[in-house]
């Protein structure tokens, strides 16, 4: 597989959230507002991509029998020190973003391409398919947390846009959140005619 | 197969150590940004606006005008604390959050010499979650209310979180907390079914009854633990 489809392919066909349907749990609570939304996807972003690159670097010494103990040493050693990072220097949404950030180690995309991917392919190509999952699930966060932030509270990061008599509390709660996740799913399955086994 | 025992170890150790130093370097700046953000929920209670202020001018307005005091529990003040040397115990079955320091009970205060308050911390059961937040009053008389806000809870959105909107919180401001030299506290009452000539009432929220109704017990229980201190100092 070519670089570049590594990296498209998690974006649009392959995509973590609308089409292998993880990451579901976060995908639901931090997309109240965009600017949560873009921080959690640097996160993830910055963690899948790095925890693939170090385990394939080490692909090759890492034990067979002990290789999920060693991946999810190296992943939660990234989201801690990814939590400890903004805790320091963007403590406001640190604060919002709470047990989120942490709960990234439990998220299936990480692991999942930890091992599925990374543990058969070089360093290089892991990095780009880490750094197309982390876009491919923060993208969809995105879409989620614009149309809720938008219809839930009348603004788009933060700027008014609607008046705020048209403020739907629904978008807020976590039933929003499956409302438009499911409208997406439905919308990109309907165009790809992709159907589950 | 030792290598297996080496490489973990190895690996382990690495990832301690790595985090050790990250923890370690961050630690100063992660501490300021608490102590920051303390000081902005204790501002934000007398209205001035948080959001035009950057941490520089938090920490000038905070050691220019506020002055941080520990009174002991029959309303003392005891000058050889400091409200960081308070460690704060809360109650999970009322949300109440006692003071100690040894063992002692105290309890903190700030008084703002700028906008003339006193700014006491309250907290309480709501319906989901405590609610946290800070309260003043005039520093004359113990008795107006400067204002009120609510830095945490996990009430639920548009109804019980509107506690910490503008509207609600400026429902208090000006009301009084003494009737006739008696503590009375503010009750927060049905929406809409506030008498808007009482000083001692505001309107509660509709469709969070309970969120509204702890408010007013908590305030009360509160404001009591203060009493001593306001009769002694007026």
């Amino acid at each position: 597989m070519s670089n570049k489809k590594t990296f498209i392919d998690p974006l649009i066909d392959n995509n973590p959230i609308t089409r292998q349907v993880l990451g579901i749990c976060s995908a639901l609570a931090v997309t109240v507002k965009v600017e949560q939304a873009l921080v959690m996807t640097l996160a993830l972003t910055f963690v899948v991509a790095m925890s693939n690159a170090i385990v394939s670097l080490l692909r090759k010494y890492i034990p067979s029998s002990i290789r999920i103990i060693v991946q999810l040493i190296v992943i939660s050693t990234l989201v801690t020190l990814i939590d400890k990072v903004l805790e320091a220097y963007m403590y406001d949404i640190s604060k919002e973003l709470s047990v989120f950030i942490a709960l990234i180690v439990t998220n299936c995309i990480v692991m999942g391409r930890a091992d599925a991917f990374a543990m058969q392919n070089d360093v290089k190509s892991s990095f780009i398919d880490g750094l197309g999952n982390g876009l491919g699930y923060g993208s969809i966060l995105i879409i989620v947390a614009s149309f809720r932030e938008i219809l839930g509270f009348g603004t788009f990061l933060n700027f008014r846009i609607l008046p705020e008599f048209l403020n739907n509390g629904l978008m807020i709660l976590a039933p929003g959140a499956f409302i438009i996740l499911g409208l997406i799913i439905w919308f990109q399955r309907s165009i790809t005619s992709f159907v589950e086994e | 197969m030792k290598n297996k025992y080496i490489f973990i170890l190895t690996i382990t150790i690495t990832a301690s150590l790595l985090l050790s130093i990250a923890s370690e370097s961050l630690k100063l700046i992660t501490l300021k940004n608490v102590e920051i953000d303390k000081k902005k929920n204790v501002l934000s209670a007398i209205g001035i606006d948080i959001e035009s202020f950057n941490n520089n001018s938090i920490d000038n307005y905070f050691s220019e005008n506020i002055d941080s005091l520990v009174i002991d529990l029959d309303g003392n003040v005891v000058q050889t604390l400091s409200i960081n040397d308070l460690k704060e115990v809360e109650n999970n079955q009322n949300g109440e959050v006692k003071y100690f320091n040894n063992q002692n009970e105290y309890l903190p205060i700030y008084k703002d010499n700028n906008k003339n308050a006193l700014i006491i911390p309250i907290s309480g059961k709501g319906l989901w979650s405590t609610l946290f937040g800070y309260f003043a009053i005039d520093l004359d008389n113990f008795s107006t209310v400067k204002g009120i806000t609510f830095y945490k809870h996990k009430e639920t959105p548009g109804l019980g979180a509107e506690v910490s909107k503008k509207w609600f919180q400026n429902n208090f401001i000006g009301k009084e907390i003494y009737n006739d030299g008696n503590l009375v506290s503010i009750a927060v009452s049905k929406a809409g079914y506030a008498d808007k000539n009482s000083l001692y009432e505001v309107d509660g929220i509709s469709g969070a009854t309970i969120t509204s109704n702890g408010v007013s017990s908590f305030l009360m229980r509160d404001l009591s633990r203060y009493e001593k201190y306001f009769k002694k100092n007026n």
